[in-house]
């Protein structure tokens, strides 16, 4: 079985964070744990290439993963392996990513990371393996995965028993009871005071409680907020269109106004026209400054964040809400305004 | 014409007696006749009955579980039913009349409160539209074989009307045509039996008032209105721009809800399911629970609306003393937020709740499958996976159409098509046996 293995740049031994804007590159045969991977797997498999990319390039370059997946398509394997990436999120982002566009265009394919890796929503449709939190669990995550491998390679599925993380595939099937009867039992369950038993497993968005209403207004520093992707013109910082995986701040000070031309919307999910002619459309610094001005809000917060909400792994986005909830009390803020689009 | 009223309590008792006729076997013959089991359609007689001046031509083609046949383009199916004894008595020259069957209120005769009495039925059979209307999307009903298990439709002995509309007749006079000529054509069928001892009785009781100290629970059913071919009635009329209202379950069984909503083939409930409506049944089933009637809603289209209509869907089930209740569907993604909202609402006000849904998960079904989730009631019955393909054998006839759009081939070719076109197959009333879950 022929096998390509992806890699980050740090795995794949050209450097940390110094390299982690490399873009893709391919070399023949195993590389770091591929190697590893290859003792596991015996003569049957070979892994003949070693597709690798720079971190941040393949977490916030939009062509990335079809760069890497014409690498691979190159290599004509019968297999893509990706990872493991343990927790480190834009690697295991990246090797979700190649996994499921490979196994998108009928190239089968597994990635190997840890269940917190908010990489692992991106993997479907193919199957993610479980590995350790961090590389001193290398070898004990080579090993499942290469259990995996051998699995998929009989023509068998991942199940969970082989380590498999994640939304299993759900699939159809003929119950001995019909749906209204099933309804009833779950019903009684549910009055007995069961309120755990479904059919259905909800999707877990969480939800939160606003706080409430400012007693007063006019003694607190307010901030302004926007995942609505504005940043001064050229994007300096690189924030990402979509998936977004970083936040950014801006400066305020000294600015009355958003002129059209300073500040650009880098959104990929809506037209970003209207925003770029009037940046006040995604963020009300005027009003803001004009509530100031006439004392109805004590004071506006020097620096206003900003990301892209836009297919933005859950995770990513529960972690983005911590940090800015702990930057902002730190920074004295008692309120905030949060633009979406 | 002798109709029901309220003076007529003692006679009629306090529920309906549903008169059981097994059907075992059907064909066309000279004359309408139910004779051992086997169902004999008139030609004549079926054909007068369909007649309308809508519909140019009507053809009538028998099938049966087992054949090697495809129903395509089906549209609705009814059980054949009508009132007995205690019901309006025979026409002119001593012939039955079938709009004067007492069944299907405000469509044959007056909308006046059914749910009391006897009434007949033809068990095993069904009355079957096929063919072409405008927004109907194909189903596909196939009588043997791999799929044929996921309709169960496939299940019963079924007279089917094809048609023709006149040309330049409107289509919804085409559709209230077939759709009142398929009611009168089941009526007509039933009363072969009026005179036969029938195979079974079932004693329908009506909604007690708490007595029992049983849990009470309510269907909760959504019907779907969006205008022309997507429109369920009741009592002849749409729900459309109405509040829901509640029903006792034994008006359902003498036809009170009539679908006339031809989209979503596995996501429909046809008029058979409404007669039989497989939650109601489920309940009456139950040791551990008491009935507490139908709640029958809308489903608009707006989310306010939609909000508007399920708060006073719990407020019925509220003022009805509900512990609990089942809430469906019909429709697409649309529809989900009109079960997720209700789900919500109910146990809001302290009753427990479970909806009914089919996932729209994707053909490999790893996609999220609900398109609204409620928020915080999260007891769910999974009908299926809408997207995940099945294939099915080519088959000796096809009834309803010679080709289907939807995979551009013969309607008897070997098909491989999602779950979503086959007729009945994820059941938002929960009539089928398809389920989905993770793994393999």
């Amino acid at each position: 079985m022929r096998i390509v293995h992806y890699l980050n740049q740090f795995f794949a031994g050209v450097g940390g964070e110094e390299a982690a804007g490399n873009p893709p590159e391919v070399r023949d045969g195993a590389v770091g744990p591929g190697r590893a991977l290859a003792a596991k797997l015996g003569s049957d498999y070979e892994i003949v290439a070693t597709v690798f990319c720079g971190d941040d390039y393949a977490a916030s370059n939009p062509s990335a993963t079809e760069e890497l997946l014409a690498l691979v398509r190159e290599a004509s394997p019968d297999l893509l392996v990706a990872g493991p990436a343990f927790t480190s999120g834009r690697y295991g982002l990246a090797c979700a990513r190649i996994a499921a566009a490979a196994a998108r265009e009928g190239i089968r394919a597994v990635a190997a990371m840890h269940p917190e890796n908010p990489g692992l929503e991106e993997a479907e449709p193919a199957p993610v393996i479980e590995s350790g939190k961090t590389a001193r669990e290398m070898r004990p995550s080579i090993e499942r995965l290469a259990r995996a491998i051998e699995t998929l390679s009989g023509g068998q599925e991942l199940r969970q028993q082989d380590g498999r993380i994640g939304r299993a595939p759900r699939r159809n099937r003929l119950a001995e009871q019909a749906a209204a009867g099933r309804a009833v039992e779950l019903l009684l369950a549910r009055i007995g005071g069961d309120r755990e038993r479904t059919e259905v497993p909800l999707p877990s968005f969480g939800s939160v409680t606003p706080s409430a209403p400012l007693a007063d207004p006019a003694s607190a520093r307010i901030a302004l907020l926007t995942e609505g992707a504005l940043v001064p013109m050229g994007n300096p910082d690189r924030l990402e269109s979509a998936r977004a995986t970083l936040w950014l701040r801006y400066g305020l000070d000294g600015l009355d106004q958003l002129e059209e031309g300073a500040f650009q919307s880098v959104h990929g999910g809506f037209s970003t026209v209207a925003a770029n002619a009037d940046p006040h459309r995604l963020l009300p610094l005027d009003v803001a400054r004009e509530l100031a001005d006439e004392g109805r809000i004590g004071a506006l917060h020097h620096e206003y964040l900003t990301t892209a909400g836009n297919g933005t792994q859950v995770a990513t986005a529960r972690s983005f809400g911590v940090e800015w909830a702990a930057e902002l009390r730190q920074a004295g803020v008692q309120a905030a305004i949060l633009t979406a689009t | 014409m002798s109709v029901a009223s309220v003076h007529d309590g003692d006679r009629l008792g306090t529920g309906l007696r549903l008169l059981a006729h097994d059907v075992v076997e059907i064909g066309l013959g000279d004359e309408t006749s139910y004779v051992d089991g086997r169902l004999s359609v008139g030609r004549r007689e079926a054909t007068a009955v369909l007649e309308h001046p809508a519909l140019a031509t009507v053809r009538l083609v028998c099938c049966s579980p087992g054949d090697r046949t495809r129903i395509v383009k089906v549209l609705d199916a009814v059980e054949p039913r009508c009132k007995g004894a205690d019901g309006p008595p025979a026409g002119a020259n001593g012939r039955l009349d079938p709009s004067a069957a007492g069944v299907f209120p405000g469509l044959l005769g007056p909308a006046r409160l059914r749910g009391r009495g006897e009434t007949h039925v033809l068990r095993g059979a069904a009355v079957v539209s096929a063919g072409f209307l405008p927004r109907a999307q194909e189903a596909v009903l196939q009588m043997a074989g791999a799929g044929s298990e996921l309709s169960p439709l496939s299940a019963t002995h079924s007279v089917v009307v094809e048609f023709e509309p006149a040309p330049g007749a409107p289509w919804e006079e085409v559709a209230a045509a077939l759709r009142l000529g398929v009611l009168r054509l089941a009526a007509h069928l039933a009363q072969s039996a009026l005179a036969v001892t029938p195979d079974s009785v079932d004693e329908l009781e009506q909604v007690p008032a708490g007595s029992t100290g049983l849990p009470r629970v309510v269907a909760v059913t959504n019907i779907q209105t969006q205008g022309a071919f997507k429109d369920v009635l009741v009592y002849g009329r749409s729900m459309s721009g109405s509040l829901p209202t509640w029903i006792d379950p034994c008006e359902l069984a003498d036809g009170a809800v009539v679908s006339a909503q031809y989209g979503h083939p596995a996501l429909k409930n046809p008029t058979f399911v409404h007669q039989n409506n497989p939650v109601v049944a489920a309940l009456r089933a139950s040791q551990d629970v008491e009935l507490a009637g139908v709640v029958l809603c809308p489903e608009p289209v707006s989310e306010h609306e939609k909000r508007m209509v399920s708060e006073h869907a719990a407020r019925l089930c509220a003022a009805v003393g509900a512990d609990g209740a089942i809430v469906t569907k019909e429709g697409g993604g649309n529809a989900d937020g009109d079960v997720a909202l209700k789900l919500d609402a109910l146990e809001d006000l302290g009753i427990s709740a479970v909806g009914l849904f089919a996932e729209m998960a994707g053909r490999d079904g790893s996609a999220p499958g609900l398109v609204v989730a409620p928020t915080r009631a999260n007891g769910l019955i999974s009908t299926g996976n809408y997207d995940e393909l099945v294939r099915m054998e080519a088959t000796d006839r096809a009834v309803g159409g010679e080709r289907l759009g939807i995979v551009d081939a013969a309607a008897t070719d070997e098909l491989e098509i999602p779950v979503a076109a086959i007729y009945g197959s994820l059941n938002p009333l929960g009539w089928g046996h398809l389920t989905c879950a993770a793994g393999p």
